[in-house]
């Protein structure tokens, strides 16, 4: 699900409940007038401050709120995440295939076939080159950007010299690029069947295959950059507005239900209104000015109380973990001393922070590790950080921070001295929290006799933390699983070939290790077994502290009176938006 | 001669935040018709604000006023003091002109001369819009404006300082009125343009017949024009009389002291003779004679009156009376020989 | 007149010129890399580079320059393959994060923010003026003193206030406005909804303008009221309310004017905070979140729209002060 993106309200919040975890917690999310039978009609609104959604092109979203939206109403990919309440929402489901993909080859190679009678919103029948040629967009790298990189990543077509791919995707490559490509995505003579060549083991490529980045785009309408703007529609919804105040969707006749097992729309319209005042947004909600109206990002941490203290909202709310695990990567290359890593993350107040931001009600529950517990087969407390760890102390365990600087003292002088003398810096988003969590942060660590200081980034964060020429000591960061699989968290994060390690940890004598763990969980089928693996990885990356993990994130929810079977979907952390029908 | 104005125990004073200022405090004073009577002092000695009084031009609400201004509205005697603002609009401009001391500011810069004066007749006569501007073009070329069809359509900025104050006499002009208010006209004005102006208001009085009330500082003025002259110091009459009475016996101390300052061509090398002192505060007026904190003449007084009594306005000729606690004669002796000295 | 417009407006073009070199230098030594910030937070060197040959940031400095003065004339053509496309002249760029020709968004924002700017200054010339003029007509008495109450009020609250407060209460809470949110509709197609649309901005904008226009309408007035034409207009027997209105105001006239002109000029480069709050898609929104976006292409081009704007809105200005005033004569 991509680094978590401060550009997203609910980041600001930490969370909570530190008794309710993972299932538990997922099963008691809100399920609103779930008893009423569903009715069609009216137009769904959604309330949005952002001026606009970040890509509506669907090799190019990378944000769970925006594919839970899209993929509900208007992009449908070869699988889909079954859009129920509960940990049965993340089951996979077949969509635009007739199955959840056939792995072959040790799952080097995997098959979908596609289900007859789907047809993108200009009529055309959605066929095996479509989904071919919506897969080969993304390697046009310069323009198909933001999008998730696996498949640049896993399909097998040579690489240059560099370690890039040949294949520079359909607007300019050459032609042993192209045929490279084609050989590695291949259509079946009837052009119903594709099939992907990987260069390895995936054991769950099926998963990738609920992105955009595999689902079907029709060349003649490929605008390149411009077909963000306005994607062909596969869904029950086509898109007639995409302008700087709303997004309109309307219905797609050219979908029908019979060929889509997924989705069942129920509104004639959704709207997505953009730009808005965040005090507004929560006004229009505390008055119900717009009973068919939803907070597409959550009310503002001042409005939250009005929200959810009054029972007059009991069923216009929701409240529930979302999928990120927050953390403050080490720059272990710029910080080699594991004990003053260790002794940083004791030495830090987590529950000051945690009260600030909302405390457990609203801003989440210690972390234990990376892996989010909404990651719910992989997921299980580490024991080494925060509950359950017999060191963890909410506000700081000051005894064992000072007892590790003493040995850091001995063992790694110049650290101990960078440390307590020269002082850490620390990279964060530039944003209004700072000026209260910095002097909370100051203190803390000072405790253990640890100077901080910090670089304010201010835009451009995640490419300036990700330059390990431009990376300071330790970076603010967040990482939510791109599915219900910890190979999206564990390998991404913390291996030489992941897509966010700002670790820096490759060099660290226990990582050799680590890797070759994570190339043989990478290739476990077993998904029982794959998953106890992932849980040893995250305890074993805790134990090294390559990162100081902090919270795991909760979200708030608030929408109008005349909304119906509003519940939290899972897999992408947001409510099953397409689920939602109005009352009148 | 017909009178025109008469001015009858004039009070005017205004609130401040420090108290009332008595500017004029008991000034009565006639005009008759093709008569200039000048009205002298120096600044505030309430000179220009008896002469805002006859045109009415006090605020109601800052201004209290009291005594009576008669005047004559074509044979009707009308008592400014008495009238509403209506009454007294009907007379403004009309029955009584004013033109002033500063030509530069006293034209609206934004309207065309023909226009401003136009409007000056239209005031009194609506609607005749066309017959204004005949008479506007009329008045320009009665003062000496050359080509003034022409000049008409052009702004007062197009126009020097001495034919703007031909034009403001042209705008007092354009309903012919009886009486004309002239505060300070040649002031702002070079010597040689100042000749020029004093001697159209003399032609035009002649003309039209009028009554000049001349208000100035400028003794000189006084003696070109004047017929008969007031003396103002501190909101009062000090010396009244015809124009020569009062250069060749002057009999108010003060008088004296203003023809000791005139500067004169035979004495180039003397410096001025200045009046000592300055002019009293009108917010608390001493009890005495007002004059009497500069007056070099003080110790002829017979009685300690100076500093008790504020001196009457009397005099041996009805025609020319003074205020001063010196016997009269005392004072034609003293203050003739000062002079002789002064001129010899 | 003719001879001095034209001498303005090459004056004019020149300014323009200086001021789009300087701020395109200034942005050359931002420390920011313009092709790392066109994709968000996976970006590889493979991406920047790619993009930055895109974009011509690999140019040097000088004849990036040069490429974005000719694509004011010509257009400009970006990427290269089958995914390539072009701006027409005049091109003032192009936005990666809206996708969209620098000139389109300009040409789509503007309408909103001229309905902004004029509906807001008739708005608080009407009451501005208005209450400046009762002001100084009842000096000292209650209209004064209320007015001098409002002006308090008004300028010592902050726009964001006040749009807020009044998009709350009287939008959502009283429901007296209906809460508009499908956008800009134009005055020739709804005239109604345009007015609706509008009418909480424009009152939001005016009443912090309002106050300034009272204030400096009032304090204009008394002190003509005091010069000695007016006196000269009284001599004549004018009436009071004809030297009021006629007299005094026309003097009045000519500042207000500039100052109206300048203000409105101000506007058009962008009313930010009362689009934000109102969400208005106009010309200050779409600067301020280009801005925070640093989407180069586009404050690069809202900068020099603004130049341009109070530049022409002070040739305007010259030419109806000459009008308004006869001492001044343009040549």
């Amino acid at each position: 699900m991509s680094p978590r993106f401060a550009l997203r309200r609910a980041v600001v919040v930490a969370s909570a409940s530190a008794l309710l975890l993972g299932t538990a917690l997922v099963s008691g999310s809100t399920v609103a007038n779930a008893a009423t039978t569903p009715k069609t009609g009216g137009i769904l609104t959604l309330l949005e401050h952002a001026p606009r959604l970040d890509h509506l092109d669907p090799a190019r979203i990378y944000t769970g709120r925006d594919l839970a939206f899209m993929n509900a109403f208007h992009t449908r990919t070869l699988v889909a995440y079954n859009p129920v309440p509960g940990t049965a929402g993340a089951n996979i489901v077949p969509d635009l295939a007739t199955n959840t993909g056939v792995p072959s080859n040790s799952a080097k190679t995997w098959k979908f076939t596609l289900r007859p009678g789907t047809k993108f919103e200009d009529g055309t029948p959605i066929t095996c080159e479509h989904v071919q040629y919506g897969s080969s967009r993304v390697f046009a790298t310069d323009v198909i950007n933001n999008g998730p990189a696996y498949l640049q990543a896993w399909l097998d077509i040579p690489k240059d010299k560099d370690g890039n791919s040949i294949y520079t995707g359909p607007y300019k490559s050459t032609k042993a690029g192209q045929a490279a490509f084609n050989k590695a995505v291949s259509c079946s003579a009837d052009n119903r069947t594709i099939t992907f060549q990987l260069n390895k083991s995936v054991a769950d490529f099926n998963y990738l295959a609920t992105y955009g980045v595999i689902s079907p785009v029709q060349k003649k309408k490929d605008t390149g950059d411009k077909y963000t703007l306005n994607p062909q529609a596969t869904g029950p919804y086509k898109i007639v507005e995409n302008s700087k105040t709303q997004l309109r969707m309307i219905r797609n006749s050219n979908w029908s239900k019979a060929s889509d097992p997924v989705r069942t729309p129920y509104p004639d319209e959704v709207i997505i209104q953009f730009g808005l005042d965040e005090e507004v947004i929560d006004q229009i909600m505390l008055e119900d000015t717009i009973p068919t109206a939803m907070n597409f990002g959550g009310p503002l941490p001042s409005n939250r109380d009005k929200f959810f203290s009054d029972p007059k909202f009991k069923n216009r709310r929701m409240n529930n973990s979302d999928p990120y695990a927050l953390y403050l990567a080490f720059n272990v290359k710029a910080m080699p001393c594991k004990e003053i890593r260790e002794a940083m993350y004791h030495s830090r107040d987590a529950k000051a922070l945690l009260d600030y931001a909302g405390g457990p009600q609203f801003a989440g529950s210690y972390a234990t590790g990376v892996i989010s517990p909404l990651v719910a087969l992989d997921y299980a407390p580490t024991k080494v950080v925060g509950p359950g760890s017999p060191d963890f102390k909410p506000e700081g365990n000051i005894v064992k921070a000072k007892a590790l600087m003493e040995t850091a003292k001995t063992k790694c002088p110049a650290d101990y001295k960078k440390a307590t003398e020269d002082g850490i810096t620390i990279d964060v988003r530039a944003s209004a929290t700072l000026n209260d969590t910095i002097p909370i942060n100051e203190a803390a660590f000072a405790r253990a006799g640890i100077k901080v200081k910090f670089n304010i980034i201010s835009a451009g964060y995640y490419p300036t933390v990700m330059d390990p020429t431009k990376q300071k000591d330790m970076s603010n960061s967040g990482w939510g699983a791109d599915w219900a699989n910890a190979s999206t968290v564990i390998p991404e994060l913390f291996a030489s070939f992941g897509g966010f390690n700002i670790s820096q940890n490759t060099a660290d004598p226990a990582y050799k290790a680590f890797e070759d763990k994570v190339n043989i969980a990478m290739k476990t089928t077993d998904r029982k077994k794959q998953a106890a693996m992932w849980k040893e990885l995250d305890a074993y990356a805790m134990k090294q502290f390559w990162v100081l993990p902090t919270l795991f994130g909760k979200a708030q929810e608030v929408w109008g009176s005349q909304l119906a079977n509003v519940f939290f979907w899972v897999p992408q952390g947001n409510p099953a938006y397409g689920k939602i029908w109005i009352n009148n | 001669m017909s009178e025109l104005l008469r001015i009858e125990d004039l009070h005017v004073s205004f609130k401040t935040d420090d108290g009332a200022v008595r500017a004029v405090d008991g000034v009565s004073l006639t005009l008759n018709a093709g008569e200039t009577v000048a009205i002298v002092g120096e600044s505030g000695s309430g000179k220009t604000v008896t002469s805002l009084s006859v045109m009415g031009l006090h605020k109601k609400g800052s201004a209290q006023i009291s005594g009576s201004i008669s005047l004559n509205d074509g044979g009707t005697f009308k008592d400014v003091v008495s009238l509403n603002d209506d009454q007294i609009r009907d007379i403004r401009g009309r029955a009584v002109a004013m033109i002033f001391q500063d030509p530069m500011s006293s034209l609206h810069p934004y309207y065309k001369i023909g226009n401003q004066l136009a409007e000056a007749y239209l005031v009194h006569n609506p609607g005749k819009k066309k017959a204004a501007m005949a008479r506007a073009i009329e008045m320009l070329d009665l003062v000496g404006i050359p080509e003034p069809a022409k000049r008409a359509v052009e702004f007062p900025h197009q126009f020097s300082g001495g034919m703007r104050q031909r034009v403001m006499i042209a705008m007092a002009l354009m309903n012919s009125p009886q009486i004309l208010i002239a505060d300070e006209p040649t002031t702002a004005l070079d010597v040689t343009v100042q000749a020029q102006i004093l001697a159209l208001l003399s032609k035009l009085k002649k003309e039209f017949n009028m009554g000049i009330l001349l208000i100035t500082h400028d003794l000189g003025v006084v003696a070109q024009v004047a017929d008969r002259v007031n003396v103002m110091y501190a909101g009062r009459i000090v010396e009244e009389g015809a124009v020569d009475d009062l250069f060749y016996s002057p009999l108010a101390p003060y008088t004296l002291g203003l023809l000791k300052s005139v500067p004169r061509v035979t004495s180039k090398n003397e410096r001025l003779k200045a009046i000592p002192g300055q002019p009293p505060s009108l917010i608390n007026l001493p009890v005495g004679c007002p004059f009497a904190p500069r007056c070099e003449y003080k110790q002829h007084s017979s009685e300690a009156g100076c500093n008790t009594t504020k001196p009457a306005l009397t005099g041996t000729s009805p025609t020319h009376r003074s205020r001063c606690h010196i016997p009269e004669s005392l004072r034609h002796d003293l203050f003739a020989k000062e002079l002789r000295e002064l001129q010899s | 007149m003719l001879k001095f417009i034209g001498r303005r407006a090459i004056f004019a073009g020149f300014t323009i010129l200086i001021v789009s070199a300087v701020v395109f230098g200034i942005f050359s030594l931002l420390p920011f890399d313009p092709a790392a910030l066109t994709c968000g937070q996976r970006c590889t060197d493979q991406i920047v580079e790619a993009n930055r040959i895109r974009l011509g940031f690999d140019k040097p400095i000088y004849e990036q320059y040069w490429l974005f003065l000719s694509g004011i004339f010509l257009g400009r053509t970006y990427g290269s393959g089958s995914s390539a496309f072009s701006c027409p002249a005049p091109s003032f760029g192009y936005s990666f994060n809206e996708n969209a020709c620098v000139t389109n968004m300009l040409v789509e924002a503007l309408p909103i923010t001229i309905s902004l700017a004029i509906g807001a200054l008739l708005l608080w010339l009407t009451v501005g003026i208005g209450l400046g003029i009762v002001a100084a007509k009842f000096k000292n008495r209650w209209p004064d003193t209320s007015s001098s109450v409002f002006v308090l009020l008004a300028t010592s609250l902050p726009t964001f206030v006040t749009g807020l407060a009044l998009l709350i209460w009287v939008t959502i809470k009283w429901k007296l406005v209906p809460l508009s949110l499908s956008g800009y509709v134009s005055i020739f197609d709804n005239p109604f909804g345009f007015f609706q649309y509008f009418i909480l901005p424009w009152i939001t904008l005016a009443i912090a303008y309002a106050a300034i226009y009272t204030r400096f309408t009032r304090a204009a007035l008394l002190e003509t009221l005091g010069e000695d034409y007016i006196r000269t207009a009284r001599a004549k027997g004018v009436g009071e309310r004809v030297v009021f209105f006629k007299h005094t105001l026309r003097a009045v006239l000519a500042p207000l004017i500039t100052m109206a002109g300048l203000d409105f000029a101000g506007l058009i480069g962008g009313a930010i905070i009362t689009e934000t709050i109102f969400n208005l898609p106009g010309l200050g929104r779409l600067t301020l979140r280009s801005v925070y976006e640093f989407d180069l292409s586009v404050v690069l081009a809202t900068t020099i729209l603004a130049a341009v704007v109070v530049i022409v809105m002070n040739l305007i200005v010259d030419m109806l002060y000459a009008v308004l005033d006869p001492r001044v004569r343009i040549t």
